[in-house]
C-alpha cells in the first residue's frame, strides 16, 4: 500500500487543463521524482495535495484511506508537508519564530531553540535558531524550511524545485539529508526538479507529466537523462548544457573582434571590489562562481537596483550614468536579472503588459492593438503557455514567468545582453532553445554576458570564462583551456 | 503668574491630551503590524466619543460611558475588518466611507440631542501604562502576536503554514477598534465632559502619522503621540500666557508638526511588508 496514491486527479483553469486524470503512486521509503516541462502541472498537483487548490475530480489516498486537505493546516494533520518553489519564510522573523509558526499553545523560546538544535544535529542541517531569516543565504533558508517541515513529522514530504537556488554542494547536502529521512525514518519524498542529472542521481522512481498527463513512469535505474528529456518535451534534446552534463568536446569560440560593447572598470559596491570586465560584440562571456560571491550584486548594479560606490560602466564606448533610472536600458543593455520576481515582472499585471513593458512606443497614448499583436508574437516565439494574454502573470507556471522575461529582454534586440541564471526554472527543452538563441545572438554580433553558477552552462556556452570569487575576478580562461577542474580551482582559490 | 506653574499646567494638560492619542496608537500599532492600514481610526474615536457621552448621560455613569465607547470602536473595527478582510474591499475606501459616515451620523444626532456637560473623569489615565505593556507583550511575546507579525510581513507564507490571514487581521482590527474607542471615549467623557461636532478633529490621522514616523515601533510611536499632545497643550496655553497668534493657524499646528516629523523621521525600514495589501489566496 502506497504512502500516497493519486487517482484521476483533474484540474482545469478555464480552457487550460493543468492536470488531466493524473495517477501517481508514492511508496514509503522512496524518493519519487516528478518531472515535466514548464506548465506541465507539477506545482498544481502538489498544491492540490496541500489544500492550496481544489481539484475538479479524482481521489487522494493516504495509506489507502481517501483524504482531502482543505488547507495547508489540514494537510499537515494528514501527514503531508511541503517545501515550496519560492521560499515561504517570513524574512524579518528569526529562525525559531519561523519554525514554530503555525503551532498552537504557549511560545517557549528556549524549548523551540533546543528542539531546532536537536533536529540540526539529527539531520545534519546546521542553522542558528536565533538568526534573522533575512540574513541567511539561500542554502541556509532551505535548511530552515526543511527543519520546519520535518518537525511536523510528515509521512510524505514534497519538495518543489528545491535546488534551483542552491549551490552544488548545498544540493548534495540536501540529497544526503533526504536519503536519511527516507531510509531510516520510512518517509516518502516527492522531488520536483528540472535538473535531470540530479533526478537520476537522487531518486528511486520517476513519473513524467506532459500537458497535465502522465506520459512516462519508470524506475530511475532503468532510464537515463536523455530518455527523461525526450519524455518531458517530446523530442530529442542534444544540448549537453541543458541536460546538466559537461560538454564532451570543448567549446570552440568564434572570433570576437572590435571594441568592447560592454566595459566595466573598477566596479565597487557592497559585495564587489574592483571588478574589471569586458565583453566584445559577438562573444559570450561567462561569469562563473559559487552562489554568494558577488554575481547577484553585479546583476543588481546592471539592473539599476544598486548604485555602485565606484567604477564605471561603458556601453559601446560611452560611459553610462548609473544613477539615472533606465540609463542602461537606453544605452542598449538588456538584462535578465536573477531575482525575476523582485526586479523583472509585475505579477498582478497581465501577461501581455509584462511582455511589452519596455516597448510601449514613444507616443503619449498606447497603441493597444500593436501591443497586443506584439505580445502575441512574442508569446508564440518563446512558447509562453497561458490561459490568455490578459491573465495576470502570477497565474503562469514558474517556468513560463521566466519565459516572459526572456522574451521581453531578448526582443528589444539590445547591443549588450546580460543574463543572470537564465535557465533557472526552465525545462530542458526551453533551456536548449535559450542556449541556441544565445549562440545565434552572439553570432549576429550581440555581446552576451552570462552570469551563472552552473558549470555545465558556462562550459557549454561561453567563449571566455571569468571566475568570480569573494567579489573579485579571480581569473580568466579561454573556452579551449577551461575545464571543470581548472574552474573549480579558481573558485576555491579565490574563496580561501 | 509664575513660570514654573505655567510649565506644570502645560505639562499636565499635554499628558491629558496625549492619552487619547496614545490609547488609539496602541491599537493602530498592533493593526499595522498585522498589515492592515485603517484610516478608520478617526471614525472609531469619533463614534466612541459620541456614544460614550450619550451613554454616560443616560446612565449617569462615566464607566458605563467608557465601556460603550470601547464597544463602539470595536464595532467599527469589526465592520472595517469584515469589509476589508473578508469581502476584500479596498481598505482605504472602507476607511474613507466609515469616517464620512460616522462624522455625518454623529453631527446629525448631536444636533437633535442635549447631553449636557459632566465633570471630567481623569482616572482612565491610569489604564494607559497597563495597556501599553499589554500591547507590547501581545505583539512581541504572544503566539497571537507572532502570527500577526507573520501576516503583516508575508501573508502568503503565513497562509501556507496554516494561519488564517483574514481572521488574524480582523482580530487585529477589533483590538484597534476597542483601543481607539477607549481613546475617543476618554477624550469626551474623561477630558472634555461633553461632545461637540467633529470633536476628534483628525486625531485619528495623527495616530496613524505617529505609528508611521515611529517606524512601527511602539516606544517611538508613543513619543510621537506625546509630541502631538504637547503641541496641542501649547496651543491651548499660549493665549493665557499672553501670546496672541491667529487661532486658526494654531489649530493647524499639530498637523503641520506631523507633516514635518514624517519628512524628518519617517523610515520605511521596519514597515511591515504587506502593509495595506489585501490577501487573496491564489498564485502558483
Ligand atoms: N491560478 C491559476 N490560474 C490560471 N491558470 C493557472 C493557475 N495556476 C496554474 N495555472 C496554469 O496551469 C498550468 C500548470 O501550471 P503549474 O504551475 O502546475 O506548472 P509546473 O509544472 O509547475 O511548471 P514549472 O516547471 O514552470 O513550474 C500552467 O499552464 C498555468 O498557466
Ligand atoms: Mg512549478
Amino acid at each position: 500500500m502506497g504512502a500516497l496514491t493519486l487517482r484521476g486527479i483533474t484540474k482545469r483553469y478555464g480552457t487550460v487543463v493543468a492536470c488531466d486524470a493524473v495517477d501517481l503512486d508514492v511508496e514509503r521509503g522512496e524518493i519519487h521524482g516528478l518531472l515535466g516541462e514548464n506548465g506541465a502541472g507539477k506545482s498544481t498537483l502538489m498544491r492540490i495535495l496541500l489544500g492550496l487548490e481544489t481539484r475538479d475530480a479524482g481521489t487522494i489516498l493516504r495509506d489507502g484511506r481517501p483524504v482531502t486537505a482543505g488547507s495547508p493546516r489540514e494537510a499537515v494533520a494528514l501527514g503531508i508537508g511541503m517545501v515550496h518553489q519560492h521560499f515561504s519564510l517570513v524574512e524579518p522573523l528569526t529562525v525559531w519564530e519561523n519554525v514554530i509558526l503555525g503551532d498552537t499553545g504557549r511560545i517557549r523560546r528556549s524549548r523551540a531553540c533546543a528542539e531546532i538544535h536537536e533536529m540540526s544535529q539529527r539531520y545534519g542541517l546546521p542553522v542558528d535558531p536565533l538568526a534573522t531569516v533575512a540574513s541567511l543565504s539561500a542554502g541556509e533558508r532551505q535548511r530552515v524550511e526543511l527543519i520546519k517541515c520535518l518537525r511536523r513529522d510528515p509521512a510524505v514530504l514534497i519538495l518543489d524545485e528545491p535546488t534551483s537556488v542552491l549551490t552544488r554542494a548545498e544540493s548534495a547536502e540536501l540529497f544526503a539529508v533526504l536519503r536519511r529521512v527516507v531510509r531510516s525514518e520510512g518517509r516518502a519524498v516527492v522531488l520536483i526538479s528540472h535538473k535531470l542529472a540530479e533526478i537520476t542521481a537522487a531518486t528511486d522512481r520517476v513519473t513524467v507529466l506532459r500537458h497535465g498527463r502522465v506520459v512516462f513512469r519508470s524506475a530511475t535505474a532503468a532510464t537515463d537523462v536523455a530518455e527523461l528529456a525526450r519524455q518531458m518535451v517530446g523530442r530529442e534534446v542534444a544540448d549537453a548544457a541543458a541536460l546538466g552534463l559537461i560538454p564532451a568536446a570543448p567549446h570552440v569560440p568564434e572570433k570576437a573582434q572590435g571594441d568592447p560593447a560592454l566595459r566595466i572598470r573598477g566596479l565597487t559596491a557592497p559585495g564587489l571590489t574592483g571588478i574589471d570586465l569586458e565583453v566584445r560584440p559577438g562573444e559570450i562571456a561567462g561569469l562563473y562562481g559559487a552562489e554568494g560571491n558577488g554575481q547577484a550584486q553585479i546583476g543588481d548594479v546592471l539592473c539599476g537596483l544598486v548604485t555602485p560606490d565606484a567604477g564605471t560602466v561603458e556601453v559601446g564606448g560611452v560611459p553610462v550614468d548609473l544613477r539615472t533610472p533606465g540609463a542602461l536600458h537606453t544605452a542598449g543593455l538588456g538584462i535578465v536579472p536573477e531575482d525575476r520576481h523582485r526586479a523583472a515582472v509585475v505579477p498582478a499585471m497581465s501577461v501581455a503588459a509584462n511582455l511589452t513593458m519596455k516597448d510601449l512606443g514613444t507616443r503619449v497614448w498606447l497603441d493597444r492593438r500593436r501591443l497586443r499583436r506584439r505580445a502575441r508574437e512574442l508569446a508564440a516565439e518563446f512558447g509562453v503557455v497561458a490561459t490568455s494574454l490578459d491573465a495576470p502573470l502570477s497565474s503562469l507556471s514558474g517556468g513560463n514567468q521566466q519565459r516572459v522575461v526572456l522574451a521581453r529582454e531578448l526582443s528589444g534586440d539590445p547591443r549588450v545582453l546580460v543574463l543572470a541564471q537564465p535557465t533557472q526554472g526552465l525545462d530542458v527543452g526551453a533551456a536548449e532553445d535559450l542556449h541556441e538563441r544565445l549562440r545565434r545572438c552572439a553570432h549576429d554580433g550581440m555581446a552576451v554576458l552570462l552570469i551563472s553558477t552552473e558549470i555545465e552552462e558556462v562550459l557549454g556556452l561561453a567563449d571566455r570564462v571569468l571566475v568570480i570569487a569573494s567579489g573579485r575576478v579571480a581569473g580568466e580562461l579561454h573556452a579551449a583551456e577551461a575545464t571543470p577542474e581548472q574552474l573549480g580551482m579558481l573558485v576555491g582559490g579565490g574563496a580561501g | 503668574m509664575n513660570l514654573l506653574d505655567d510649565l506644570g499646567t502645560v505639562l499636565s494638560s499635554s499628558l491629558r491630551l496625549t492619552a487619547p492619542l496614545a490609547f488609539a496608537a496602541c491599537g493602530e500599532y498592533l493593526a499595522e503590524r498585522a498589515g492592515t492600514l485603517n484610516i478608520s481610526v478617526e471614525a472609531m474615536m469619533l463614534g466612541a466619543a459620541f456614544s460614550s457621552v450619550a451613554v454616560a448621560g443616560a446612565t449617569g455613569s462615566a464607566t458605563t460611558g467608557l465601556a460603550a465607547g470601547v464597544l463602539t470602536g470595536a464595532l467599527i473595527g469589526l465592520i472595517h475588518g469584515n469589509l476589508a478582510h473578508r469581502l476584500t474591499i479596498n481598505t482605504f475606501v472602507v476607511g474613507l466611507v466609515l469616517n464620512a459616515l460616522v462624522l455625518g451620523l454623529t453631527s446629525f444626532l448631536i444636533a437633535g440631542a442635549t447631553f449636557g456637560s459632566r465633570p471630567p473623569q481623569r482616572w482612565p489615565l491610569l489604564l494607559l501604562p497597563g495597556i501599553v505593556l499589554l500591547t507590547w507583550w501581545l505583539v512581541e511575546r504572544s503566539r497571537w502576536g507572532l502570527e500577526l507579525r507573520a501576516v503583516g510581513e508575508n501573508p502568503r507564507a503565513a497562509d501556507m503554514t496554516g494561519i488564517r490571514v483574514g481572521l488574524r487581521r480582523r482580530q487585529a482590527l477589533l483590538w484597534c477598534g476597542a483601543l481607539a474607542g477607549l481613546g475617543g471615549a476618554y477624550l469626551a467623557v474623561g477630558e472634555v465632559g461633553s461632545f461637540n461636532q467633529n470633536m476628534t478633529a483628525g486625531r485619528g490621522y495623527l495616530v496613524i502619522a505617529a505609528v508611521i514616523f515611529g517606524g512601527w515601533r511602539l516606544g517611538r510611536t508613543l513619543v510621537g503621540c506625546a509630541v502631538f499632545g504637547l503641541a496641542d497643550a501649547l496651543r491651548l496655553a499660549l493665549p493665557a500666557l499672553g501670546v496672541t497668534l491667529n487661532s486658526q493657524l494654531l489649530i493647524a499646528a499639530p498637523y503641520l508638526l506631523a507633516l514635518l516629523a514624517m519628512v524628518l523621521f519617517a523610515t520605511r525600514h521596519r514597515r511591515p511588508r504587506a502593509l495595506g495589501k489585501p490577501f487573496v489566496r491564489q498564485e502558483p
